[in-house]
This record gives structure tokens, C-alpha cells and sequence, in this order.
């Protein structure tokens, strides 16, 4: 054990429970997880615990740590769902035939503009994209590596997403 | 509801709910945690009985028992086989493959279910997979090594791991391409590492992880980086709980300090660890001890008392069956008889070391190195130079028996 480590004192469960449970609600707060959604993410957490107590030096920084790094992932895939969200409505609304007049030049304009901000990199990507290319042939065209592209797309829809949010276009469309 | 940034506490906390709102589902979780942690102590105990049933068996048993038998197939038996297996490729690398070779196939006939979790299996089979990767590096199959390690990266892009799993992967790497000579490669996998074990607090596994690194600085000449990986790695190892990586950090301190031309620390610091290796008593860390004596005499000039000790550890070691080392003690003999410009027994040293080694499990790039050495010697040409160029190849190539011999100009 180093000379950092919390002492390894064989407290029982129960024990280690009871202390470690003002710090899970601190950190379940601060990351702003819906109460509803910590129950797995917890459960998981602790039961790998149990099963590694034998190689986990110091439990209550292990279990922080831990659930920190869950915290994250619950807020990536949450943004990831939303930019796939984004993306379909765009690819969608791109291939509309005959969409209504108005509407679908407004929103192709505020597309536009959402576009026009991004960096170049991804401008040309999502244009690409947008015109209905496939992600190796965008690969190909803009000379990013076939295991990179996916990447690199979500990069710039998440870009795009935050665009269209920061511009207010999810709003007026429910509005309109 | 507002996604945090995590890096924006303030930004955070604008949407966080009621600390209390969490009480309830803490308490559920609690209470299924309690009830299921007799259970897996359970398990665990079971898996100290089922291990022991099976090492009655013949190795070429095992997986039949595993495949037939479900009363084998538990996730802490699995754990079990790769604790063992690490613990083999110490001095049994045979058995090591062999038991990792079983941790895969148990683990793979394993359910995310039985496992508590896709997270948790995922976690598991990764491992598993590394570790028989670990054992094939450590027989110096690095095709074979290489193929697992990527079977393992391809379980983890398959879903989650746990930080600890990913940590123990990525470091048993590290030593794959540190053995395959890609520095580069095995410090940024380290870099993961270390950031993973401070991430969790796990300050004795960090230690390690930077002892780990300044096997990679020191192997890649920057001795001033292997130091200082080496002091910290220090710092955060206990001599107590884990003697064996605290000694091996201080021997590669001492042997580091002495190589960069600071002898007289490196012997302070070596009369202080005397009662480390003294404590730990088997003859292979004496012999190592006596070594890094030895080394640490010819960096302070005594070349006498190093060439004393550099013939004991050859002798020790070729009584043991170490070939290896005693062809690198042999040569650090050499050196020292060079230095005294004894050539004739350079001549009888290097015909002595052909005579032995050619009957032994020595590889043949490693053999055309000796071959080259005792041809210099029968010409009275040995320089320390040339010690030195032979010995920095046999090192090299221990861990790389593909690496070509190619006599210096």
C-alpha cells in the first residue's frame, strides 16, 4: 500500500456505505444526473467494487473516481443521441421532395447560416454529408482516414448542434 | 434539462437537483448491494476450492473441465486464473500462457449476467485477453502477442470497461511495445495509465505504472527521465506491502544512477538496499545484487573488485540455468578485463562463453553476436566498445529475438 492511500482498515459494508454517502449525493448533484437515472450507474459501480475489493487500495477514491468518470459518460452518450437527433432532422429535411414553400426555405436559410459559422473543415464535411454522400467518400474527398471520419463528424455535429441551439432554431420552428 | 459541462462547475450546479433527492434510490441500491455481497464473497471463497480441483488435473484437462462442467464457469474463477497467471510469468511462463489460455475460455463462456454487468464481462474478457497476450510477450511470441492485445482493444471499442480493467490492459501493453521497442508508443499507453490510476487514487498502482515509464525513458537512453519516474515511483511504493516492485525500483535507480556517472550515489544507495535483497534471500536477487555491486565497483574505478564480482554471478548463473544473464555477466567481465588489458584471458573468456553457450537455448541472433565477439577476441582486437555494442544487443534482443546482429564497423 502506498503511504497515500486511505488506510485499507477492514471496515465492513454497512460501514463504508454510510461513509461514503454524503460524497455520492455531493457528486451525483454537482453533475446535475437525474436521481432517477443514478440508480444504474451506481448499482454498477458499487457491485465492481465488491468484486475487486482485493485489488482496490483505497475504496472510497476508487468509488469517486469511478462514478465521476460515469457521470461523464452519461452526459456524452446524452449530448451523442442529441447531435444523432440534429443530424437526422437534417438529413430529413434535405430530403424532403416537396416540402411546404416557406417553411423549408427558412429552415434550409437558418441551415445555412448555422453552416456558415462553423470552421472550413467542417463546413465542407457536412455539405458534403448533407449532399448525400457516404462517410468513406467524404473520407476520401477531404483526405481524413476511414477510421477517423466518424470521429471527426461528430466533432462537427456537435458544432452544428450547438449553432442551431445558440441561434434559437429549435425554438421558432415550434413556434412557427 | 441542461447538460452540465463538466469542466464548468458553475455551469453544473445551474440545473442540480436536491441532494436529497437521491436518498431513495441510494437506499435501494444499498440494500441490493448488502444482499449481494455475502454472494460473491461466496463465490470467491468457491473459486479458492474449484481453483484447487482443477490444478490436480493435468493442463490439457482444463478446458474440457471448463467446457463441460458449468459449475466451473464463474467470474471469480476467472479472476483467480489471471491473478495466477501474472504470478507464473515470473518464473513459470509456460504455465502462465497456460492459465491465461484458460481464463479466455472461461471467460469467454461467461454471461454479461454472470458477470454482473456487460460493463463488468466486457472488463473481463479484455483482460483475459491481454493477459495471455502478457504470457506470449513474456516467451518472446510477439506475433502472437500482438494478435491478443488487438483482440483485447477490440472488446473494449465493443463497449464499456471499467477504468481499472482499462488501466490493467493498456499497462500489460505498454510492456509488449516497450519489449517490440516502440518507446513512443509504450510511454503514451503509460501516460493513459498513469492518468487512469490518479483518476482513481490508486496511489500503489500508479507507482508501479511509473515505474513502468522509466522502464521506457531508460531503455530509450534518457536516463535523467528514468530517474525521475524512478523517485516518484518511489515515493508512492510501500517496501512492506509490495517488496518485490520496491526492490526492482531501487535496483533500476541505482543501476541508472551509476550508468549516468553518479557511482558514489549509486553506492550510498545500494549499501541502504543490501537489507532489501538480504530480506528477500533467494539466490537469483543476491546474484543481482552482487552484480549491480559489481557495476557500481567499475563505475568508482575499483576494476578489480568488479571483475571479482561479475565472475561470481557468471558462475552462479550458469550453475542456475540463467544463460542469458551469464552471457551478460561474461560480457561485463570482459569489459573489466579489457580495462586491465588482460587480453589473453579476454581470448579465453570469449572462447569459454562459445564453448558454453552454443550447447544452450540461446538464440541465434544472440549466438552470431558471440560468434563475432570471440572471433575479435582470437584477433586480440576487443576494445571496451565493442564489449559494450555486444552487450547493449544482447539486451536488446532478450526481449526481441527478431532483432538482426549487425557488427559494428
Amino acid at each position: 500500500m502506498s503511504a497515500l492511500d486511505n488506510p485499507q482498515v477492514d471496515i465492513s459494508l454497512e460501514e463504508f456505505l454510510r461513509n461514503v454517502r454524503p460524497r455520492l449525493k455531493t457528486l451525483f448533484a454537482h453533475y446535475g444526473i437525474p436521481p432517477q437515472d443514478t440508480e444504474d450507474i451506481l448499482q454498477q459501480a458499487l457491485l465492481a467494487l465488491v468484486h475487486q475489493r482485493h485489488v482496490v487500495r483505497d475504496p472510497e477514491s476508487w468509488l469517486i473516481g469511478t462514478l465521476r468518470n460515469k457521470c461523464l459518460l452519461y452526459w456524452r452518450e446524452h449530448r451523442r443521441k442529441l447531435y444523432e437527433v440534429v443530424d437526422a432532422a437534417v438529413l430529413e429535411l434535405m430530403a424532403e421532395p416537396i416540402p411546404p414553400a416557406q417553411e423549408a426555405t427558412d429552415l434550409r436559410r437558418d441551415l445555412a447560416s448555422a453552416l456558415e459559422q462553423l470552421p472550413e473543415r467542417c463546413r465542407s464535411l457536412l455539405s458534403l454529408r448533407y449532399q448525400g454522400f457516404e462517410p468513406p467518400e467524404v473520407a476520401e474527398r477531404l483526405g481524413y482516414s476511414q477510421a477517423s471520419i466518424s470521429k471527426v463528424t461528430n466533432r462537427c455535429l456537435a458544432a452544428l448542434t450547438h449553432r442551431l441551439l445558440t441561434s434559437g432554431l429549435p425554438r421558432r420552428r415550434k413556434t412557427d | 434539462m441542461k447538460m452540465p459541462d463538466p469542466s464548468d462547475e458553475t455551469a453544473a450546479t445551474a440545473a442540480t437537483p436536491a441532494k436529497d433527492a437521491y436518498d431513495e434510490v441510494i437506499d435501494r441500491v444499498f440494500t441490493l448491494v448488502m444482499a449481494r455481497e455475502p454472494l460473491i464473497e461466496q463465490d470467491r471463497a468457491l473459486a479458492g476450492e474449484l481453483y484447487q480441483e482443477l490444478m490436480t488435473h493435468p493442463a490439457a484437462r482444463w478446458n474440457l473441465l471448463v467446457g463441460n462442467s458449468a459449475r466451473f464457469r464463474s467470474r471469480m474463477l476467472c479472476e483467480r486464473l489471471l491473478a495466477e497467471s501474472h504470478e507464473a510469468g515470473f518464473n513459470d511462463p509456460a504455465q502462465a500462457t497456460a492459465l491465461a489460455r484458460l481464463a479466455v475460455t472461461l471467460a469467454e463462456a461467461l454471461t454479461p449476467e454472470g458477470c454482473g454487468g456487460q460493463e463488468a464481462w466486457n472488463g473481463l474478457c479484455a483482460r483475459a485477453l491481454a493477459q495471455l497476450g502478457n504470457a506470449h510477450r513474456i516467451s518472446s511470441d510477439h506475433l502472437a502477442a500482438d494478435r491478443l492485445f488487438a483482440d483485447a482493444q477490440a472488446r473494449i471499442g465493443q463497449g464499456g470497461i471499467g477504468l481499472l480493467d482499462l488501466a490493467r490492459v493498456l499497462d500489460l501493453e505498454a510492456s509488449l511495445r516497450r519489449d517490440q521497442r516502440c518507446f513512443g508508443e509504450a510511454s503514451r499507453l503509460l501516460d493513459k495509465v498513469i492518468r487512469i490510476y490518479r483518476r482513481l487514487g490508486q496511489w500503489s498502482l500508479l507507482g508501479r505504472a511509473l515505474k513502468q515509464k522509466s522502464m521506457a525513458c531508460g531503455e530509450e537512453g534518457d536516463l535523467e527521465g528514468e530517474m525521475a519516474y524512478l523517485r516518484r515511483a518511489l515515493d508512492l511504493l510501500d517496501p512492506n506491502e509490495e517488496p518485490r516492485t520496491f526492490l526492482a525500483a531501487r535496483h533500476n535507480l541505482i543501476a541508472a544512477l551509476n550508468q549516468s556517472g553518479r557511482s558514489r550515489e549509486a553506492f550510498s544507495l545500494l549499501f541502504h538496499t543490501r537489507p532489501l535483497y538480504l530480506k528477500k534471500g533467494d539466490r537469483t536477487s543476491l546474484m543481482r545484487m552482487r552484480w549491480l555491486e559489481g557495476l557500481v565497483a567499475r563505475g568508482l574505478g575499483r576494476v578489480e573488485q568488479a571483475a571479482t564480482s561479475f565472475r561470481e554471478v557468471r558462475q552462479a548463473f550458469l550453475e542456475m540455468g540463467l544463460d542469458y544473464d551469464a552471457a551478460l555477466a561474461s560480457l561485463d567481465l570482459a569489459g573489466a578485463l579489457v580495462q586491465q588489458a588482460r587480453t589473453a584471458d579476454v581470448r579465453r573468456l570469449a572462447e569459454e562463453m562459445l564453448a558454453v553457450f552454443a550447447s544452450r537455448d540461446i538464440h541465434c541472433e544472440a549466438m552470431a553476436a558471440l560468434h563475432f565477439f570471440c572471433h575479435t577476441a582470437r584477433e586480440e582486437n576487443v576494445g571496451t566498445d565493442l564489449v559494450q555494442s555486444v552487450a547493449d544487443f544482447l539486451k536488446r534482443a532478450r526481449t526481441n529475438p527478431a532483432l538482426r546482429f549487425v557488427p559494428s564497423a
